[in-house]
This record gives C-alpha cells, sequence and structure tokens, in this order.
C-alpha cells in the first residue's frame, strides 16, 4: 500500500504569483503530501505565496529553464527518500485531482513513469509536429510535452544524475533518456483547465517554436540508432 | 625584404604575444600547453618557410600554400569544438551548482 508520505509533487514556477498559491493549498487540502515549489528566478512574490500556502521552496539563484528546475525538485526528492515524485505545471492547467490517477497507475508496477496526456488540446499543427517527433524518436506514446507525470525511484534516480542536467524541457529529452535505461512509461488520459494565466514557453513564438523543432530533432538523432 | 624576413618576423610578433599572455597568467596551464606548441611551430614556420615546401611535396600536396590552410582551419576546428565540449561541461556543472545551492538555502531556511 502506497504511503503518501512517499510522495512528493514539484512545481516549477516562474512568475506565477496568481496561480500559485491556489494549486498549492488546493493540494494540501486534499492530500498530505510534501509539495515543493522550484521557484526558477521569479521577479515577483511567487516564492512568498508559496511559502504561505505551505509548500517548500526552492529558490533558484538565476533561471534554469522548466526542466533545469524540475531536475532541482527531483534531486531534492533523491536527496530526502521520497519514492515517488509528481510533476505538475503552475499555470493551473493541471487539475488536482489527477494526481491519484497518476499514483494508481503507478502502484501496478507495470511501469516506472506515468504521464498525464491530454491528447485532444493543440492546434493541428502541434499534432503535426507531435507525430513528426513520434516517427524520428520510434516512441509511441501520444503526448510528448505534457508535464503532469509521476516518477517513481528507479525514474528519479536516472533523472536527477548527471546524464540528464543538459536537458532543456521535460518531453522528449527525458523520454528517451527513460527509454534507453529501459524503464517502462505508460501514460494515462486527464482533463486539463485552460490556463488561467501565462502561456506555454515552447510555444510562444514562431522563432520559438522552431527552435524548440531543431533542439528536439537533434536530441532525437542522437538517440537514434537505439531505436533500430 | 625578403619573404623569409617578413615570415620570421611574423613568427616572432605572433609567438611573442602568446608567450607573453603566458607569462602574465592569463590562460590556464591546460590551454598554455597548446598555446605554447602553436607558438612554437608559427616561429619555427617563420624562420623556415621552406619547410610547409618539403612537406607539401612529400604529401603530394601540389600547390604548398592549400597545405597551411588546411592544416590551419583543421586545427581551429579542432580547438573550438573542443571549446564547445568545455563549455558544455562547465554548463552542467554550473547547472547542478545552481540547484544544490537552492536545495541548500531551502534547508537552511527551515533549519532556523
Amino acid at each position: 500500500m502506497l504511503n503518501l508520505k512517499d510522495v512528493v509533487v514539484l512545481i516549477p514556477a516562474k512568475n506565477e504569483v496568481n496561480t500559485i498559491g491556489q494549486i498549492v493549498s488546493e493540494i494540501k487540502e486534499l492530500f498530505p503530501i510534501t509539495v515543493v515549489v522550484i521557484d526558477d528566478g521569479s521577479s515577483d512574490d511567487t516564492t512568498i505565496v508559496a511559502l504561505d500556502a505551505g509548500a517548500i521552496v526552492l529558490p533558484m539563484s538565476f533561471s534554469l529553464g522548466a526542466w533545469g528546475a524540475i531536475q532541482t525538485g527531483l534531486r531534492y526528492a533523491e536527496q530526502y527518500g521520497f519514492k515517488i515524485a509528481i510533476t505538475m505545471d503552475a499555470d493551473g492547467q493541471h487539475k488536482v485531482d489527477s494526481i491519484p490517477k497518476l499514483l494508481e497507475k503507478l502502484e501496478d508496477k507495470q511501469s516506472d513513469v506515468v504521464i498525464g496526456s491530454y491528447v485532444e488540446r493543440g492546434s493541428p499543427s502541434r499534432h503535426l509536429a507531435w507525430s513528426f517527433f513520434r516517427k524520428l524518436s520510434g516512441m509511441n506514446l501520444e503526448d510528448l510535452t505534457s508535464g503532469l507525470r509521476a516518477y517513481n525511484h528507479k525514474a528519479i534516480e536516472l533523472l536527477s544524475s548527471k546524464s540528464a542536467s543538459l536537458l532543456d524541457y521535460q518531453d522528449l529529452g527525458v523520454l528517451l533518456l527513460l527509454h534507453r535505461a529501459k524503464l517502462r512509461v505508460v501514460e494515462t488520459p486527464i482533463f486539463i483547465s485552460p490556463r488561467i494565466n501565462g502561456h506555454s514557453r515552447i510555444f510562444s513564438s514562431w522563432w520559438a517554436v522552431s527552435s524548440y523543432m531543431l533542439y528536439t530533432s537533434i536530441l532525437c538523432l542522437a538517440h537514434f540508432k537505439l531505436f533500430k | 625584404m625578403s619573404y623569409q624576413l617578413t615570415s620570421t618576423f611574423l613568427g616572432f610578433f605572433i609567438a611573442g604575444i602568446i608567450l607573453w599572455l603566458i607569462r602574465r597568467d592569463l590562460l590556464h596551464s591546460r590551454h598554455a600547453a597548446w598555446w605554447l606548441v602553436v607558438a612554437l611551430s608559427i616561429m619555427l614556420l617563420g624562420i623556415f618557410p621552406t619547410t610547409i615546401d618539403w612537406l607539401a611535396t612529400h604529401l603530394g600536396v601540389n600547390y604548398p600554400p592549400t597545405l597551411i590552410f588546411v592544416l590551419g582551419m583543421g586545427f581551429i576546428l579542432i580547438k573550438v569544438i573542443a571549446i564547445d565540449i568545455h563549455q558544455s561541461d562547465l554548463e552542467r556543472k554550473v547547472r547542478r551548482l545552481a540547484q544544490r545551492l537552492a536545495i541548500f538555502e531551502a534547508e537552511n531556511k527551515r533549519s532556523k
């Protein structure tokens, strides 16, 4: 039986003062679990609001980007002996009641990582990009960029290691690393709310999309042989 | 003025700058070794520019100056890649350091 004391929720946040407090208190109300907010160099009061809501805050000295922040949380989880880490976005997209769904799926012992996937979202061009990356990486997952994920201890160990420190996003690069280490990744469908504030860091402008596509393609090519 | 005088002067000038930089302690000893070799080769090639002709003939290169350019650019490429590898290594270290610092700061705050 799963002990909720062994579970930590990791929320990377950069200037999310409008949403972070509500998310943290919602989680705290529903489950007795540790919530860690990684403040990725915010210039607003994200840290104060998160602390007030009862989270542990890891303050980054400078912004490391989404994945750098999440990895900080994973290293924290590893150091403090948490057995399961759940990552969530700080913009209010992910519903708190998805957490038990992920834990349930992870409990099956059939998987090391569970991704909360919401496939209906996104424009046709985004779906095109995803199917392109599915082909390129040889992976059969529907939602490659979902930030709602549950990692077991094996996955935490791997992803908090040096080999994951040069990644920039919590998406394909992470999945490729897990795949190479032969960890099992499964998906479970979830619902998401529209973003309360902010917008996707990846899909913010044409320039950002292009450099993201290039970056991810290179990652896939670097791992290409492994999927033959 | 003969071209040999020009190349000798150039060789000494460039080697002199490199040696001066090394002596000023502006280069980490690991890089200094590489640059010392570069300085010496530039000096030798400056004094004996015909070395390259001799080498080119033995390597089957018809036009010796191309050999200089090919070798020069080759070494520059190797050096630049080495810099990028080093840079990536530093990036990894800085990121991990920042992560550890954040964890320590949180611990520190909680134990207060």
